[in-house]
């Protein structure tokens, strides 16, 4: 041990500490309680997330020895500035949207603080070596480098914050008006589950199951019972519920009670009074499994004699076809025919914060509340499913600001456990897990295994398609069928397709459960389309645009399911992206001259939302300051939801968007919205927001009020409570696949630019251009930010990312996208107001990513003839493809 | 659990109207309900017929969900109706959760649709 003396943003500090184990991140957060420095990465200095500045350095805090700082000044983001005196750089993250999610963003803004304070002046370049440490999921590092060029603005006296900030008179609707939380999340001060300081709570650890699939024949828990700090040990048999996670079906153990049926199933849970000892102890308990067979693919599963994963349920236990018009007569009058077999991965969502619930008895006897303070993004269903699981009714969920979340947390994941464990050891507990545990406890992207064949007429106009379709749905259902489905309603993209012959399987496995995923299902469904419209293009001799053009569903004809669409403002992107495609070709021209093997390659998307029978609910009151409390759960981490409600709702009633206050994270003062899911924030949610705020608004009008005052004198309630109901309530035919679908689309073409190493395989990603219509535009730099993010998101699905179960275990072996795989991000925003939009807008956030894989493995294809069938796109993938005959490429989906 | 069952909706047929209920058997829609349903739905659950108290609670939470677009936690429950937790299980033998609100056509949150 050492006694160190340091600062602390100007606080002299005195620290005895270990020389080998005491880190500065320990220092900022538990003994200072200084939440902006955050941990990502257990400790292993790989996402940037814990940067402090030590003598103007900054510095990996994580893996800072305190014993080295002897004399050191450290400067931590609070002490670059707070809410109410921000510094330049946090200022200027938030006015050039940044700031998504957040919880990279302080050390973002450190990491900017040393390189601006040596060069106010950076490049492009300069930046993304700067920030070589740093890891963001959200923004795709675009608007993160605009905002440190901007912070040089700013301390280069070029321009002033206040420049930049909308004025009092600004519109509500178009303009980029600061999130509400934006600058709480640049300085540190906005608090996420890790954040939330609960003394004298224990901390749990979960025994994991290290076997796919094993029936669990006794649990000994004597050693660890005994060891330092232990409170005790709970097994499935101290659950008084259900014991069960429902999202569609409850199959999936709070903790498993005679299987585990995937790697890293919860067995038991072990409490103690710190984290290390809880960790220590669960590694003791002894757990006798008897190993069964692992079924670890469908095939497997579907194999005479496979045993059943859930004994109660088929391991097929889903399927949906799809039949309309006359395929067979299609294929066999087409023009032209291609078919192959498209593959695509496991892939873990990767927000960047880890998972952490913490879970507290709130009053005693018959009004003891259970308060969960979790990470859902559909809170009311979350308390409800574990209302049931935990057996206690009264429970609470809240949702503090919440690190990414890509699909991830519309799963209860960890709040059972620390649920489970607060009742039954009566007492406040915090369950933080590892990285590494945190994907191996969570939901996955599923794979699907696509064959399809497409057929077109001697037009060019698409004739037919059929497609098999098996999805590894894994150990649980979560929400697979909806998966499956939504994959099914978006399955022809933008196109009219008269004739289609599909079928489909959902598939337990051991492997890793899936569940939603940004985009859930039609990017899985969209890569196998998309390249094989490619395909067919260049069989019959047809510009890829084109050919996508003259294929545009047009209003009156029908999607997959046969369902007649209302607006379809396709073609008006294709129109927009053609200068750039036709650019981009001139280029891709060029380079071949000098010999390289370049690319460009297109995917579309039509992205629908609002599944016939979807509901939202909002609830608004009128204030005595005038201004308006919007009540709906409705949570944001990262998209915007913050803007897009309190912009919507000043529209509405022609306030400030400042004037509009949400309650959006607790089920004891929120409507019970449904999901933050699917897109449908906007569109459901914002729709309902919008006719709350309607009627508030008529009712002051027909009362000629315009003050709290005035309304509340004329007798009339200050509160109401509007809804959003889809106009369609149907399912689909479960014979047929056809009935109503989704009210409303986002469109998309994406184009990506590629060399290839034709030697190595290696794929140089050069450019990225996303044209969008999502409706009208609430807030423009939200909107760029989703489509970069996306296409951020989507090149890592394409080319790098991977969850295997076991030996992915954090963000190096994840692969996960940092500032050096960043490419240059194009958008392109066309603004078609839809008739039934929310003010005219339908929302944005997962189509950003559906069409970038089969851009890119398109563009591949273009550069080097080399097409790829199975994601992601590795170089040795590329190579394989490379090696392919005419003849093997011919037979690829046989 | 079949394939048929992971169907998040159907199509019933209560006190002569057709409406949408979830896997539960709670109204998808609560302005499908009526009297005359929750009636129905009563005796299916073996109440045969719903009284004064019963219906006061029913009521109750029909008010609490338009003003607030949730159900009430139990506390606010008891408080509105002026019973007891054990009162209201014995009104309601399948329990709040699955007598009282479903009986009184509020909807359970919303999963993702298929």
């Amino acid at each position: 041990m050492r006694k160190v003396s340091f600062t602390v943003n100007g606080r002299p500090l005195d620290v005895v500490a270990d020389e080998r184990q005491t880190m500065l991140l320990d220092v900022v957060r538990d003994d200072l309680s200084l939440t902006g420095a955050k941990q990502s990465c257990d400790r292993k200095g790989q996402c940037g997330t814990c940067m402090v500045l030590v003598d103007g350095k900054a510095v990996l805090s994580c893996i800072t020895k305190v014993a080295a700082l002897q004399g050191a000044n450290v400067t931590t983001i609070e002490g670059l500035g707070t809410p109410g005196q921000p510094h330049p750089i946090q200022q200027a993250f938030v006015l050039a949207g940044a700031v998504q999610c957040g919880f990279c963003t302080p050390g973002m803004i450190v990491t900017a603080a040393e390189l601006l304070e040596a060069n106010p002046s950076p490049t492009r370049a300069e930046i993304r070596r700067a920030l070589r440490r740093n890891l963001c999921r959200c923004t795709g590092y675009a608007k993160i480098i605009d905002a440190i060029q901007l912070a040089g603005r700013f301390l280069r006296g070029e321009i002033a914050p206040a420049d930049l900030v909308p004025g009092p008179d600004a519109p509500p609707l178009g303009v980029s008006h600061p999130r509400p939380s934006a600058m709480a999340k640049a300085c540190g001060t906005a608090l996420f589950g890790a954040d939330i300081r609960m003394p004298g709570a224990l901390e749990v650890a979960v025994v994991r199951s290290p076997h796919p699939h094993a029936r669990i024949r006794g649990i000994d828990a004597t050693a660890a019972e005994g060891m330092p700090g232990v409170t005790g040990v709970m097994t499935a048999k101290d659950i008084r519920g259900t014991n069960r996670i429902k999202y569609t079906v409850a199959d999936r153990p709070v903790l498993c009670d005679d299987t585990v049926r995937t790697l890293g199933d919860p067995v038991a849970i072990v409490a103690a009074a710190t984290r290390d000892q809880a960790v220590a102890a669960a590694e003791a308990v002894v757990v006798d499994y008897e190993p069964l067979p692992a079924l670890l693919s469908p095939e497997a599963a579907l194999a005479d004699g496979a045993p059943r994963i859930h004994p109660d349920v088929p391991n097929l236990c889903h399927s949906q076809p799809i039949v309309k018009g006359d395929a067979a007569g299609a294929f066999a009058t087409a023009a032209a025919v291609v078919e192959a077999r498209f593959r695509t991965q496991c892939v873990h969502q990767a927000p960047l914060e880890p998972e952490v619930s913490l879970a507290y008895l709130e009053g005693e006897g018959e009004d003891a509340e259970l308060v969960i303070i979790g990470r859902s993004i559909n809170i009311h269903l979350a308390m409800a499913s574990l209302q049931a699981a935990l057996g206690w009714e009264a429970i609470r969920y809240e949702e503090p600001f919440s690190g990414g979340q890509f699909g991830i947390k519309v799963e209860v994941i960890t709040e059972g456990i620390a649920g489970a464990a607060a009742l039954h050891f009566g007492r406040a507990v915090r369950y933080l897990p590892s990285l590494a545990e945190s994907m191996l406890a969570t939901s996955k992207r599923h794979p699907f295994d696509m064959g399809i064949r497409l057929a077109a007429d001697a037009d060019g106009h698409l004739s037919a398609l059929a497609m098999d379709i098996t999805v590894d749905n894994g150990a649980y259902m979560s929400l697979g069928v909806v998966i499956l489905n939504r994959a099914l309603h978006m399955l022809t993209s933008s196109y009219f397709v008269p004739n289609i012959d599909v079928t489909s399987r959902l598939v337990y496995t051991n492997n890793p459960w899936g569940s939603a995923a940004r985009g859930a299902g039609p990017p899985q469904t969209h890569y196998a389309l998309e390249c094989a419209v490619d395909m067919l293009a260049e069989k019959m001799g047809i510009d890829p645009l084109e050919f996508r053009r003259r294929n545009s569903l047009k209003p009156g004809e029908t999607k997959a399911t046969g369902h007649v669409v209302r607006e379809w403002p396709f073609p008006g992107l294709c129109e927009a992206i053609q200068p750039r495609y036709e650019e981009a070709r001139r280029q891709v021209e060029a380079a071949r001259a000098e010999g390289v093997h370049r690319g460009v390659g297109l995917g579309a998307a039509a992205f629908g939302i609002a599944m016939p029978g979807d509901k939202s609910i909002a609830a608004i009151e009128l204030d005595p300051d005038d201004g308006v409390t919007v009540y709906v759960a409705a949570a944001d981490p990262g998209e915007g939801t913050d803007s897009m409600l309190s912009q919507l709702v000043a529209a509405v009633l022609e306030l400030p968007p400042a004037r509009v206050r949400l309650h959006t994270r607790s089920t004891a003062d929120t409507t019970a919205s449904g999901p933050a899911s699917g897109s449908r924030v906007t569109y459901m949610i914002g729709g309902a927001a919008v006719d709350a705020a309607r009627q508030l608004r008529m009712a002051m009008d027909e009362e000629g009020a315009r003050t709290h005052a005035a309304f509340t004198a004329s007798g009339r309630p200050t509160r109401y409570v509007g809804r959003r109901t889809t106009l369609e309530t149907a399912p689909l035919d479960p014979a047929t696949g056809q009935g109503p679908s989704f009210e409303v689309q986002v469109f998309s073409v994406q184009m990506a630019e590629v060399e290839v190493d034709t030697a190595t395989g290696e794929v140089r990603l050069l450019r990225l251009t996303s044209a969008a219509d999502p409706g009208r535009v609430i807030h423009p730099l939200n909107v760029e930010g989703q489509l970069e993010g996306g296409m951020d998101m989507g090149a890592g699905f394409a080319l790098r990312e991977e969850y295997v179960a076991g030996k992915t275990r954090d963000w190096v072996t994840f692969k996960f996208p940092n500032i050096r795989h960043a490419v240059d991000l194009q958008t392109i925003v066309v603004e078609t107001p839809r008739e039934l939009g929310t003010l005219g807008s339908v929302g944005i956030g997962e189509m950003a990513m559906v069409s970038t894989a089969p851009a890119i493995v398109n563009a591949i294809r273009d550069a080097c003839g080399a097409m790829v069938f199975e994601l992601p796109a590795t170089p040795e993938r590329v190579r394989v493809a490379l090696a392919m005959t005419d003849a093997q490429l011919a037979g690829a989906g046989t | 659990m079949t394939a048929e069952g992971i169907r998040t909706r159907e199509l019933r047929t209560v006190a002569g109207r057709e409406a949408w209920f979830d896997s539960e058997g709670f109204f998808w829609e609560p302005d499908d309900w009526s009297e005359a349903a929750a009636q129905e739905l009563a005796r299916d659950s073996g109440i045969p017929a719903l009284d004064e108290v019963q219906w006061r609670v029913i009521r109750f939470l029909r008010d609490y969900y338009g003003r607030n677009g949730r159900a009430p936690m139990n506390r606010e429950l008891k408080a509105g109706t002026d019973l007891s937790l054990l009162e209201l299980e014995r009104l309601f033998p399948d329990g709040i959760r699955m007598g009282a609100r479903r009986l009184a056509g509020l909807p359970n949150p919303k999963t993702c649709i298929e």
